[in-house]
C-alpha cells in the first residue's frame, strides 16, 4: 500500500519542557518525524513550547509554532491553519471516496503519538471535548479508541484477560472507600498504586502499611486528572521486561528490540538499570514474550507504529504478566532505536501516512527492508543519572515514580565491558565499577576506594533501592557476600550477579600485581 | 618489580582488563602506575580497541551508517577509510540539571554546519536521547564514554583535523585541556582565553585593564579567612567553592552566622588552598542581564581585526541571585536604560576582542543604579544559545561552528545585531513535584529541568504564554493569596492594589494582612497555619485560591511557608516567589483580560 495521498497537512506535537520522566528523547523522536513527513512531500505543521528543541528549528517544519502546548492553544493552531489551506487553495473536506491513495491532498491530520505523554494528553483532550470531530481533523499513529484502550489500566487488563493473558490482581478506584475495597481484596501488603494519567507516574509508590497506603492513596486520587489511581498486588522483587513492537496496517508486527531490567519490579523503568537484548530468559520464555507483545498490540488496536509493552516474570515460577503498554513512542523507543540503528520514530510517522514495514528500506543496509526484526551481536547497558545533590531535603529511594534526570549508555561485546563504559559514561566521576581511586561517601562517613565496608552499611543500600546501589554489589563481594546473598537482599539475577563478581575478582587480580 | 612469584601487569592481564571493560585509569589505580603509563603500554602492545558498527542485523548485510562501539575483543575493525578533512564533535553526555539539551542542540547545529561546509563530522556521545546520538546528524557516529581515554582512542583512530569542546557543556570542556596535551587540535577560541575567563586572577587582571567593574570579592581557604573577606566586603556575600558547576553549593549568605554555618554543611566539599571559596559582593535587588555573543576575532592576527556580534540581551525577571539557569528572562531587555544598554555592548566587545574569541561567549551582568558589573564570562556555548537563536532567527552555534572552523562573520553575512519588535520570555521547569518536601524557593543553585519560551508583540501575553507553557498558566479571576516576608512588606499594597484592581478578591493572613489593611486594601482575612483553620493550605487544596505570591524570609525559611510553598505545587497553582514575578504575573494577566491571546508562526516572526 503505498501512501496516503488524502493528506495535505500534518499537525505534529511536540512535548514541551524538558522533565523528569520527558526529557530529549522526543526531540528526537519529533524531529525524526518531521524529517520523514517532509521527505514525503506533506506540509508539516508543529506545535512545540521548548525553544531548545531541534525540532522547533524553523527549517524542520513549513509551519513551526513555539507556543504553549494546551488544548486551548493547540485549537487555535488548528483554526489558523484551516484558514490557511484555504487560502492555499487546498479543497478541504472536498473529496470523499474511500480510496486513500488516489484523492487530492485535503486533510490535516494530528500525528500526537511522538510527543510523550504531553501530545497524547493534549490530543486526547481536543478529542473528548470534540474538537476533533468539528473541524474535521483526524488523528493518525493510533486512534482514541486504542490509546484509551491501551492508557485505562483497567480497560486494558480487562482486555489481557479476555485474550487470555495474565496481570497483576488489581482495582480502581476513585474514592478511599473504594481504595480500601481493593485493599482488602488483594488482602496483603506491599501494594502498588498508581495514579491515572500522570507522567513517569508521578504521584505513585509502594505502600508497606495501612498508613502509608492511606496516604499514597489520597495523593495517587488528588493527583490524577480524572481523580483514579489503580491498586496493585505487589511484583516487587520480579524480573522486568520491555518489548519494542511496531505494527503496520496490514498487521504486519515486528519486535524491534527486547530490554531486560537489571533492577527487579518497584524500581520505576527510567529509574533501572537496563540491558540489551534480554540475557536472562531461555528462547522457549523469549519466545512467548514476543507472541504476547503481537497479541498485545492488536488486541489494543494500534493500527500504524510503535507500542513499548512491559511484563514481569516471577523468578520463582516463571509466572509471566503483562503490567502495561504505552501506545506511542516512548522513553524506551529512543534507547531501542540507539541500541540497534533502527529508526523507530522515523519508521513510526511513515507508518502513520499508510506504508507498511515491508515498503521502507532500512537506511542501513539499503538492502533489507523495516520489516526485518534487528538482531544485534553486542550488549547494550543503560545507566540513569541522579540528581538528588540538587535536592538535598528530598527522599532518595528509587521507587516507583520516576526521578532521575538522563541516562547514558554504552556498547559492548560482552555485558561486563558494556557495565563498565556505560558507568564511566554517567559523569560521576567513576571511571568504572571501582578501583579508580575515588573515596567513598555513605552519609556522612568517607571511605578508600579499596576500604572493605561495613557489613550492616552494605546491607542496607543493597535492601533498599538507590542511586548508588550497583557500587554497593561490589563494595558486597569484596567484603565476602556471596552472590546468593546479593540475590537475596536485592532479587538483582544472579546472572548478572555473576557477571559483576567476574569484574571484581578480576580488580582484585589487577590489584595483585601492585607492590 | 614485582618478584619472581608475585603476580605482574602481563600483556594479557592488560587485555583481559580491556575487554572486561577496565578503564585505563582504572587499570593505572589498582596497579600502581598512572593513565599516561597504561595508555603507553597499550600503544607499544598495539592495544587499541577496534570499532564496530550498530548495522541492525549483526553484520548479516553491508551497513552504510557508520554508527560505531569500541571493544577490545580483538577481532576485526569495521571503520571505512576516508582521506576528507575531519572535525569531531564532543557531546554532553547524560543530561542533569545544569546540563541539559541546550548543548546537545549546539553539537547537531556544529554537525550540520561543518558537513554543510564539506568537513567529515564526528559525533562523540553517550546519551541515547539526544539528536546528536542519530545515525544521520553526523557523517560518523560514536556512541563512546566521554573520558579522555575513550575520545583520544577516537581521534587518533579517525586521525582528525580538529575537535570543538565548547558545544557540549562542561563535560567536553572538562577534557580540553588534558586532550591539547595529548595532540589534539582544539578548535574556536584557545583553552588559555578560557583559562583566563575562568581563573579568578587572569579574569580580575583583565578586566582592571579593560576598566570594567566587577563586584568586590576574595577567596578563602577555610571559615575565618571568609569570615574576614565577608567583613571587609560587607553583608551579603555571596559564597561557592570554585570547582563546581550549576551553581552546586552557591549561597547568598546575610551574616556571619549563615557564612559559619555553610562551612559546617559543606564540610564535604573538601575547601582547601587549591580548591578555595569564592567570596562575592552580593548586588541586592540588581537586575541581571545575560548577553550571548558571537565573534570572530581569534581567526585574525590582530585582535582589532574581526568582528563581534551580540546574539541577544536577555533581562531577568527575578532580581540578582537566582541561578541564571532558573530565571525567567526576557529578550530584547524591558527595563533597562539605552546608556546601561550601551555599557553592556561595549564591555561585551571589549572582552571578546581581549579574549580573541573565536565561536561564541556568553556573559552576566548585574546592573544596580544604573552601573555594570560583570559576574561571568564564559567564552562558550551557553545554556540560552538555542533560546537566543529562536528568538533572532539566527542559528548562532551554527555559525560559530563555522567561525571556529576558519570562516568569518563578513564572510558568513552576519556582522549587525538583531533587535526583535517582539518579545520572547523565557521560563523555566521545575521538577518539585518529584520530590516531596524539597522547598521551590529560586536560589542560585540551578535546579530547573527544562525551559519554554513564550512569544508575542505584546510582553505581558509573552509572558502569559511563557507560564502556559510550563503548566501553571496564569488565572484571569479569583482569589490571590499573599504573603510577604518583612524585607518585602513595605511593597506588599502596591501589589495587592494590581491585582484588586485586575478583579481578584485579596486573601491574606498575619502580619502581611495588618500592612495591607493599614493601607486600606479589602481583603478576606484567614487564619495563618499555627493560628486555626480553614488556613491558606486548606484554601490552596480546596482550589479556593487561583494564585500565590508568597516571598521567603531569608536563609532558613520557617515551616509555614514551605508548607503554603510545596502544597501550592502540588495543587498545581501558580506560585510567584519573587516581587517582580508578581508584577509580571499582573501584567500577563491583564494583557490576558484585554485582548486574549493568539498564535503565530516562527517563520512568520523572523
Amino acid at each position: 500500500m503505498p501512501k496516503r495521498t488524502d493528506i495535505h497537512s500534518v499537525l505534529i506535537i511536540g512535548a514541551g519542557p524538558i522533565i523528569i520522566g520527558q526529557a530529549c528523547e522526543f526531540d528526537y523522536s519529533g524531529t525524526q518525524a518531521c524529517k520523514a513527513l517532509k521527505e514525503e512531500g506533506y506540509r508539516v505543521i508543529l506545535v512545540n513550547s521548548n525553544p531548545a528543541t531541534i525540532m522547533t528549528d524553523p527549517e524542520f517544519a513549513d509551519r513551526t509554532y513555539i507556543e504553549p502546548i494546551t488544548p486551548d492553544c493547540v485549537e487555535k493552531i488548528i483554526v489558523r491553519e484551516l484558514e490557511e489551506m484555504k487560502r492555499l487553495g487546498v479543497p478541504l473536506g472536498q473529496p470523499r471516496t474511500s480510496n486513500l491513495e488516489s484523492q487530492i491532498p485535503h486533510k490535516l491530520v494530528l500525528l500526537p503519538t511522538l510527543g510523550g505523554q504531553t501530545a497524547l494528553n493534549t490530543a486526547m483532550a481536543l478529542h473528548r471535548s470534540g474538537v476533533l470531530a468539528k473541524h474535521g481533523v483526524e488523528m493518525i499513529g493510533a486512534n482514541a479508541a486504542a490509546i484509551e484502550r491501551g492508557e485505562d489500566r483497567q480497560v486494558f487488563k480487562d482486555l489481557m484477560l479476555s485474550i487470555g493473558l495474565d496481570v497483576p490482581i488489581s482495582g480502581t478506584a476513585h474514592t478511599l472507600e473504594e481504595c480500601r475495597a481493593i485493599a482488602e481484596r488483594i488482602g496483603q501488603f506491599p501494594l502498588i498504586i498508581r495514579p491515572a494519567f500522570t507522567l513517569g507516574g508521578t504521584g505513585g509508590g509502594i505502600a508497606y502499611n495501612r498508613e502509608e497506603f492511606e496516604e499514597l492513596a489520597k495523593r495517587g486520587l488528588d493527583l490524577s486528572p480524572v481523580n483514579e489511581i489503580l491498586i496493585e498486588e505487589s511484583l516487587l522483587g520480579w524480573k522486568e521486561y520491555e518489548m519494542e513492537v511496531m505494527r503496520d496496517r496490514a498487521d504486519n508486527c515486528v519486535i524491534i528490540c527486547s530490554i531486560e531490567n537489571f533492577d527487579p519490579m518497584g524500581v520505576h523503568t527510567g529509574d533501572s538499570i537496563t540491558v540489551a537484548p534480554i540475557q536472562t530468559l531461555t528462547d522457549k520464555e523469549y519466545q512467548i514474550m514476543r507472541d504476547q507483545s503481537f497479541a498485545v498490540i492488536r488486541a489494543v488496536g494500534v493500527e500504524t507504529g510503535g507500542s513499548n509493552i512491559q511484563f514481569g516474570v516471577n523468578p520463582d515460577n516463571g509466572r509471566m504478566v503483562i503490567i502495561e503498554m504505552n501506545p506511542r513512542v516512548s522513553r524506551s523507543s529512543a534507547l531501542a532505536s540507539k541500541a540497534t540503528g533502527f529508526p523507530i520514530a522515523k519508521i513510526a510517522a511513515k507508518l502513520a501516512v499508510g506504508y507498511l514495514l515491508d515498503e521502507i528500506r532500512n537506511d542501513i543496509t539499503r538492502e533489507t527492508p523495516a520489516s526485518f526484526e534487528p538482531t544485534i551481536d553486542y550488549v547494550v547497558t543503560k545507566i540513569p543519572r541522579f540528581a538528588f545533590e540538587k535536592f538535598p531535603q528530598a527522599d532518595s529511594t528509587l521507587t516507583t515514580q520516576m526521578k532521575s534526570v538522563g541516562e547514558a549508555m554504552a556498547i559492548g561485546r560482552t555485558f561486563k565491558e558494556s557495565f563498565q563504559k556505560c558507568l564511566r559514561s554517567l559523569e560521576i566521576g567513576r571511571s568504572g565499577l571501582g578501583g579508580d581511586g575515588r573515596p567513598w561517601r555513605v552519609g556522612t562517613d568517607v571511605f578508600g576506594d579499596r576500604d572493605l565496608l561495613p557489613r550492616d552499611v552494605i546491607s542496607r543500600k543493597l535492601t533498599v533501592p538507590n542511586a548508588e546501589r550497583v557500587f554497593f554489589i561490589r563494595h558486597a563481594l569484596r567484603a565476602g557476600f556471596t552472590v546468593e546473598d546479593i540475590f537475596q537482599l536485592t532479587k538483582i539475577d544472579r546472572w548478572f550477579l555473576t557477571q559483576i563478581r567476574e569484574i571484581v575478582e578480576f580488580e582484585e587480580e589487577l590489584a595483585a600485581t601492585k607492590n | 618489580m614485582g618478584t619472581g612469584s608475585s603476580p605482574r601487569l602481563t600483556p594479557e592481564r592488560l587485555a583481559r582488563a580491556k575487554s572486561l571493560g577496565f578503564s585505563d585509569r582504572q587499570i593505572a589505580h589498582l596497579t600502581g602506575l598512572t593513565e599516561e603509563d597504561v595508555r603507553a603500554r597499550r600503544r607499544e602492545l598495539g592495544l587499541a580497541p577496534s570499532y564496530r558498527l550498530v548495522d541492525t542485523c549483526a553484520a548479516e548485510f553491508e551497513a552504510y551508517t557508520p554508527y560505531y562501539y569500541s571493544t577490545y575483543d580483538r577481532g576485526d575493525d569495521e571503520v571505512t577509510p576516508s582521506e576528507r578533512r575531519k572535525v569531531m564533535i564532543l557531546g554532553g553526555g547524560p543530561n542533569r540539571i545544569g546540563q541539559g539539551i541546550e548543548f546537545d542542540y549546539c553539537c547537531v547545529h556544529a554537525a550540520f554546519a561543518l558537513k554543510a561546509d564539506g568537513f567529515e563530522t564526528i559525533m562523540v556521545n553517550s546519551n541515547p536521547e539526544t539528536v546528536s546520538t542519530d545515525y544521520d546528524t553526523s557523517d560518523r557516529l560514536y556512541f563512546e564514554p566521554l573520558t579522555l581515554e575513550d575520545v583520544l582512542n577516537i581521534y587518533e583512530r579517525e586521525r582528525c583535523w580538529g575537535a570543538i569542546a565548547q558545544f557540549g557543556g562542561q563535560t567536553p570542556l572538562n577534557l580540553a585541556l588534558g586532550l591539547q596535551q595529548n595532540g589534539v587540535h582544539i578548535i574556536g577560541t584557545s583553552p588559555q582565553s578560557i583559562e583566563i575567563a575562568e581563573d579568578r586572577k587572569l579574569f580580575a587582571a583583565m578586566l582592571d585593564k579593560l576598566g570594567i567593574p566587577q563586584p568586590p570579592n576574595g577567596t578563602a581557604t577555610e571559615v575565618e579567612g571568609a569570615v574576614a573577606v565577608a567583613a571587609r566586603l560587607g553583608y551579603p556575600v555571596l559564597v561557592r567553592p570554585s570547582f563546581v558547576l550549576g551553581g552546586r553549593a552557591m549561597q547568598i549568605v546575610y551574616s556571619e552566622t549563615e557564612l559559619r554555618d555553610y562551612f559546617h554543611h559543606n564540610a564535604a566539599l573538601e575547601i582547601s588552598a587549591g580548591r578555595p571559596v569564592l567570596v562575592d559582593k552580593f548586588l541586592e535587588d540588581a537586575t541581571e542581564v545575560d548577553v550571548d555573543c558571537i565573534a570572530d576575532v581569534g581567526n585574525f592576527a590582530s585582535p582589532e581585526q574581526g568582528t563581534v556580534v551580540l546574539g541577544g540581551m536577555l533581562e531577568h525577571i527575578e532580581f540578582a541571585g537566582v541561578h541564571s539557569g532558573d530565571a525567567a528572562m526576557v529578550l530584547p531587555p524591558h527595563t533597562l536604560s539605552y546608556q546601561v544598554i550601551q555599557t553592556i555592548r561595549d564591555y561585551t566587545h571589549a572582552m571578546a576582542r581581549e579574549l580573541r574569541v573565536s565561536g561564541l561567549m556568553n556573559v552576566q551582568y548585574a546592573v544596580k543604579d544604573e552601573k555594570v558589573f560583570v559576574l561571568e564570562v564564559n567564552p562558550r556555548a551557553s545554556r540560552t544559545v538555542p533560546f537566543v537563536s529562536k528568538a533572532i532567527g539566527v542559528p548562532l552555534a551554527k555559525l560559530a561552528a563555522r567561525v571556529m572552523a576558519g570562516k568569518t562573520l563578513a564572510e558568513l553575512g552576519f556582522t549587525a545585531e538583531i533587535w526583535p519588535d517582539y518579545w520572547a520570555v523565557k521560563e523555566s521547569v521545575f521538577p518539585f513535584n518529584r520530590f516531596h518536601g524539597q522547598d521551590i524557593v529560586l536560589s542560585p543553585e540551578m535546579r530547573s529541568t527544562g525551559e519554554v519560551m513564550g512569544l508575542d508583540a505584546d510582553l505581558g501575553i509573552a509572558y502569559a504564554k511563557s507560564q502556559m507553557a510550563a503548566g501553571s498558566p496564569l488565572p484571569t479571576s479569583g482569589c490571590v493569596f499573599i504573603s510577604m516576608s518583612d524585607a518585602f512588606k513595605p511593597r506588599a499594597p502596591e501589589i495587592a492594589r494590581v491585582f484588586a484592581d485586575l478583579g481578584f478578591e485579596i486573601v491574606s493572613a498575619g502580619k502581611t494582612a495588618s500592612v495591607l489593611e493599614d493601607a486600606g486594601i479589602k481583603l478576606r482575612r484567614i487564619f495563618k497555619l499555627q493560628e486555626g483553620r480553614p488556613n491558606a493550605v486548606d484554601l490552596i487544596k480546596n482550589k479556593e485560591i487561583q494564585l500565590v505570591i508568597n516571598t521567603p524570609s531569608g536563609q532558613l525559611p520557617r515551616a509555614d511557608e514551605v508548607k503554603i510553598r510545596t502544597t501550592a505545587v502540588y495543587a498545581g497553582v501558580p506560585i510567584m516567589t519573587t516581587l517582580s514575578g508578581a508584577r509580571a504575573a499582573a501584567l500577563g494577566i491583564a494583557a490576558l483580560k484585554q485582548q486574549g491571546y493568539g498564535v503565530k508562526t516562527v517563520q512568520e516572526y523572523h
